[in-house]
């Protein structure tokens, strides 16, 4: 058996058991998930639409979409912050590259993911959102946010086993990414200044890739893709580079 | 059950500079072979006097004048110097008090722990029977827990599923296969993370305390089991305090005190020093188990 194909089997293997355990806890674990963002699309529908009078149009399905596209990203790096705290023995008694242990559980958070979109869709639909040969681009979309995950997570749990209250820091992180991304509004209102920065963000050029497809009836623009594959790299980069050079301490430091 | 046959991708490409050609039959030639070469190893602990390392502390650090060092920690060898080989088709026992070094010994032989000086050749692949039951999950049932397990070891995906019915045989768990693992004893887990462990198909099998846990009949099944591996030409490693076992199992036993080898050689000989030692009294200091 060669070596790439025990990888892919440990990796499958893992994230099929994190996933299974996810939602096997309770019948309705993966009602939860669903649950989870249209909670929010009612609350901030009900904030930033009604008492805030957002103008967007299809305020319900801005928001969901953009809700769905930033919960992978969320619920994927944090849940990559346990896995090597987590999984202590995999780093001390198996023999085999760490990396792969967050790779599974990116891979875990990806299903899920799919899985919401999935199941969302005739919500999305019944909001009104426009079906066309566009949606096809979606898989791209999904897949590139994937590899933007695995950079950041394989940086957050190597900083996880040496501070280990790197959690709370990300938590942060997060809840400023929130509001740092055009989830709950438009991105047109920034400042033309900080335009430029702004749109350094990958999620913010995710998130409205998100949007053209589905609402505003277009293929999102090459420089999204652009900005997204050149931060991911760069993030790829960096987060390996944190991990490999933490990888060798992963066992005295657990 | 395991084929005895060895893929020949199956042979490790970490170190070929010594026996690569002779590795295809290693019992033609009439020479000894090693398959794993112990050479000069030490290998160090750092036991850190803060416990867990968080940003807030490293801030608190950097402000404070009269600042500790960032890493404070003591140092402890846990290996030094040891030099020893493994031939093909040879049992070894290691035996030694508690915190002596056998089980970062075999952690250091499995690659799970880096050596700080010194070096392990090994000629083949290794299966360590070590940590039974890592990634074993109560909530998931006994077959979803083997394939997990079994892929952790070093199975493909086909392979755990091919031979989940023998390994739940062997482990006497058939009729539990599809209750969750918790409702399982201790030992019935360890039976089964035992049973799966010694279906991989390598050269070389290194075994920590494995045949303490199960109840005797058990225990003689894996006898039965290792005999056999043995007869297939695999190279077996024990770590046990079962005296008469490895007495009557390895032809060659090493002796481990305060991380040195204190004896090596015929398993009685070793066994001897060891319990004339325990005589003597003079193992009552070699408790350096970090806490």
């Amino acid at each position: 058996m060669t070596d790439l194909q025990r990888y892919y089997d440990i990796v499958v293997t893992l994230a099929k058991k994190d996933f299974k355990l996810r939602y096997r806890n309770s019948v309705l674990g993966f009602l939860w998930s669903l649950l989870n963002p249209l909670a929010y699309m009612v609350i901030l529908t009900a904030v930033f639409g009604y008492l805030l009078r957002s103008n967007i149009s299809n305020f319900p399905s801005y928001l969901l979409l953009a809700l769905l596209v930033w919960r992978f990203f969320a619920v994927g790096t944090s849940s990559s912050l346990y896995s090597i705290v987590g999984n202590p023995s995999f780093i001390t008694k198996v023999h085999l590259p760490r990396f792969l242990i967050v790779l599974s559980a990116n891979v875990a958070s990806l299903y899920g993911a799919i899985l919401e979109f999935v199941a969302l869709f005739p919500v999305l639909i019944f909001l009104g959102i426009r079906i066309t040969f566009l949606a096809l681009l979606l898989p791209v979309i999904i897949v590139m946010e994937f590899v933007l995950i695995f950079g950041v997570s394989l940086g957050l749990a190597a900083l996880n086993t040496r501070y280990r209250d790197f959690n709370q820091l990300w938590d942060i992180t997060l809840q400023l990414g929130f509001f740092l991304s055009p989830i709950v509004y438009d991105a047109n209102l920034i400042p033309e200044r900080y335009r430029f920065i702004y749109f350094l963000n990958p999620m913010t050029r995710l998130i409205d890739a998100a949007r053209d497809i589905f609402l505003f009836g277009f293929p999102p623009f090459l420089t999204d893709y652009a900005v997204v594959v050149v931060a991911s790299a760069i993030l790829l980069l960096i987060g390996g580079g944190i991990f490999r050079s933490s990888e060798r301490n992963f066992a005295e430091e657990l | 059950m395991a084929e005895s046959s060895v893929h020949p991708s199956e042979i490790s490409r970490r170190n070929y500079r010594l026996v690569s050609s002779s590795r295809a039959d290693p019992s033609v030639g009439g020479g000894i072979i090693s398959v794993v070469e112990v050479n000069d190893l030490w290998k160090r602990f750092r036991i850190p006097h803060e416990r867990r390392g968080t940003i807030l502390h490293s801030f608190a650090v950097l402000l404070s004048l009269h600042g500790q060092r960032r890493y404070n920690f003591e140092e402890f060898w846990a290996l030094k110097e040891i030099n020893f080989s493994l031939q093909h088709r040879e049992s070894l026992g290691i035996i030694g008090p508690n915190g002596s070094g056998k089980t970062t010994l075999l952690s250091v032989m499995a690659e799970t722990l880096r050596p700080d000086k010194g070096e392990v050749k090994t000629y083949g692949t290794i299966a360590p029977l070590l940590g039974l039951g890592i990634g074993f999950h109560p909530e998931l049932t006994v077959k979803e827990n083997a394939e997990v397990y079994g892929v952790l070891m070093g199975l493909t995906r086909k392979e755990v599923k091919a031979r989940t019915g023998a390994i739940l045989e062997f482990a006497g768990l058939m009729k539990f296969q599809d209750s969750k693992l918790m409702h399982l004893s201790s030992g019935m887990q360890i039976r089964l993370a035992f049973s799966i462990a010694i279906e991989r198909n390598a050269d070389i099998f290194l075994v920590d305390e494995a045949l303490a846990v199960g109840d005797m009949e058990f225990t003689e099944k894996c006898l039965t089991r290792f005999r056999q591996l043995k007869q297939e030409g695999k190279s077996i490693v024990f770590v046990s305090h079962a005296l008469p076992t490895i007495q009557s199992f390895c032809e060659k036993t090493l002796y481990l005190l305060h991380g040195q080898v204190r004896a090596y050689g015929p398993s009685s000989e070793s066994i001897n020093k060891y319990l004339a030692d325990i005589k003597e009294g003079s193992l009552i200091t070699s408790q350096i188990v970090p806490t």
